[in-house]
């Protein structure tokens, strides 16, 4: 059992070497990933105006409204932060392409849809999402709980449904935490029992209980 | 009796005047000096350092530099300027500097620990040179500090604990060097993933998928692809032969 876990270990690291030493063309993903995000999004003010592909060079994309790159003069991403500039559509699948990605903030825009249930994949080494006061519907993504790097998880004022999965609270490196207002129902999971996830984290989902809200009838 | 009280009053008044003036200008002479022995300490064959002049009262005039308000250094900015040579210890000496960008050039030797006298620091880029030996745990004092870009190097030995103690920190990277030993995963370090300490074949911790040893295996993190241009093709290649003759743990 050990062994196996261990050659586990050494397999995953020899894949990562191996990875690490073949070429990749990252720099220009990010440009397809910010493309990508661009027209998948319905910009009605016009805010994106200033997300130019015609000349890039080495940098450019990090004068773009909203992006914020890893190092000045290289196309890599770093965090997005589009909060509240009316952009209307799905959560953007073209993040996947933004490798280096570790902020995102979509909050208070007008996106709908369900969020990606293989989030894990498209976002892998997440520390900050923030989708919050939007109208996104359907259930919470279990696969959440794979972004073992969330530091703030904002879920708050949409219209998600169902129950909240239980490993997302074992997320050990959490700070801050919101899936209030929205339509969540069920037991809220014994998971869910550090300092961090208040009342305020669960408030207005009329069909949650448990702890830290009112026991379940 | 009251003429001998006047006179010592104005004397007094001279004295003091003298002494401030003096001491701002020697404040001012110290930050330039400071920057001189950093220019005399580099190669530069660009001639960016050109403007900077020893004989004029301060350095807030010289390129590359900018002051504040009261004549005292708050940046340096001498990135891709082809400069090699060592950092002196003396850049310690600039007390208002907020950034020092050393970044894409071919400066060699270790890092000075009296960077870590630099209280007012937000950024310290030293990232695409060939700096040396370890990473100073007196950076731990730069409480200020919101970019430490390392990468690049071939900084040695392990990641100074001090540095979690940083709440400032927004970006680090530490990527592409020769560090071993164990990354932190608290305090700010809780903010940085593999993407931080890739290609460091010694470093160990849940971050990277190896175990420390002595320490129970784990479930390895994503595997992370770093992006691979022209400029950073170098550094990698030399980690490649590494990765060829090491020999792995357990």
């Amino acid at each position: 059992m050990l062994i196996s876990r261990i050659f586990k270990v050494i397999a995953v690291s020899c894949l990562w070497l191996l990875l690490g030493c073949s070429l990749s063309y990252g720099t220009d993903t990010d440009i397809a990933c910010l493309k990508s995000i661009k027209e998948s999004l319905v910009d009605t003010h016009h805010y994106l105006n200033s997300w130019k592909f015609e000349n890039v060079t080495e940098g450019s994309i990090c004068a773009f409204l909203g992006v914020e790159c890893w190092h000045p003069n290289e196309n890599r991403v770093l965090n997005i932060r589009l909060a509240d500039l009316g952009l209307k559509g799905r959560f953007p699948l073209g993040l996947a392409n933004c490798t280096s990605i570790t902020g995102i903030d979509l909050s208070s825009n007008e996106l709908f849809g369900s969020i990606p249930q293989n989030i894990s994949e498209i976002v892998v080494f997440a520390t900050s999402l923030d989708l919050s006061s939007n109208n996104f519907s359907g259930e919470i993504p279990s696969s959440l709980a794979n972004c073992s790097f969330l530091n703030v998880l904002e879920l708050d004022h949409n219209q998600l449904t169902g129950h909240i999965p239980g490993q997302i609270g074992f997320l050990n490196r959490l700070k801050t935490f919101s899936v209030s207002n929205n339509r969540l129902s069920g037991r809220i999971p014994s998971s869910f029992n550090s300092s961090i996830f208040t009342k305020e984290s669960f408030a207005n989902n009329p069909g949650l209980c448990g702890k830290p809200l009112s026991p379940c009838v | 009796m009251e003429r001998e009280a006047g006179v010592s009053l104005t004397a007094q008044w001279m004295i003091l005047v003298v002494f401030i003036l003096l001491f701002s200008r020697i404040s001012a002479n110290m930050e330039g000096d400071a920057l001189r022995n950093l220019r005399v300490n580099l190669q530069d064959p660009n001639n960016v350092l050109q403007s900077w002049d020893p004989t004029l009262v301060n350095p807030c005039t010289w390129i590359h530099v900018t002051c504040n308000i009261d004549n005292s250094v708050v940046r340096v900015d001498l990135g891709n300027a082809a400069l090699s040579g060592q950092l002196v210890p003396q850049v310690g000496q600039l007390k208002n500097l907020q950034y020092l960008e050393l970044y894409g050039n071919n400066i060699s030797g270790p890092i000075p620990s009296d960077l870590g006298n630099l209280k007012n620091l937000v950024s310290l880029d030293l990232f695409l040179n060939s700096f040396s030996g370890p990473i100073p745990d007196t950076l731990g004092k730069l409480t200020k500090l919101r970019f430490l870009r390392l990468n690049n190097n071939r900084l040695s030995g392990s990641i100074p604990m001090s540095l979690t103690k940083i709440t400032a920190l927004q970006v680090l990277d530490l990527s592409n060097n020769h560090l071993t030993g164990p990354v932190p995963d608290n305090g700010s370090f809780s903010l940085f993933t593999p993407i931080s300490f890739v290609n460091n074949l010694g470093l160990c911790g849940p971050v990277t998928g190896k175990p420390c040893p002595g320490s129970p295996p784990f479930a390895p993190p994503p595997p992370y692809i770093p992006p691979s241009t022209n400029s950073y093709n170098v550094g990698k290649a030399e980690n490649c032969q590494d990765i060829g003759g090491r020999k792995h743990p357990n």
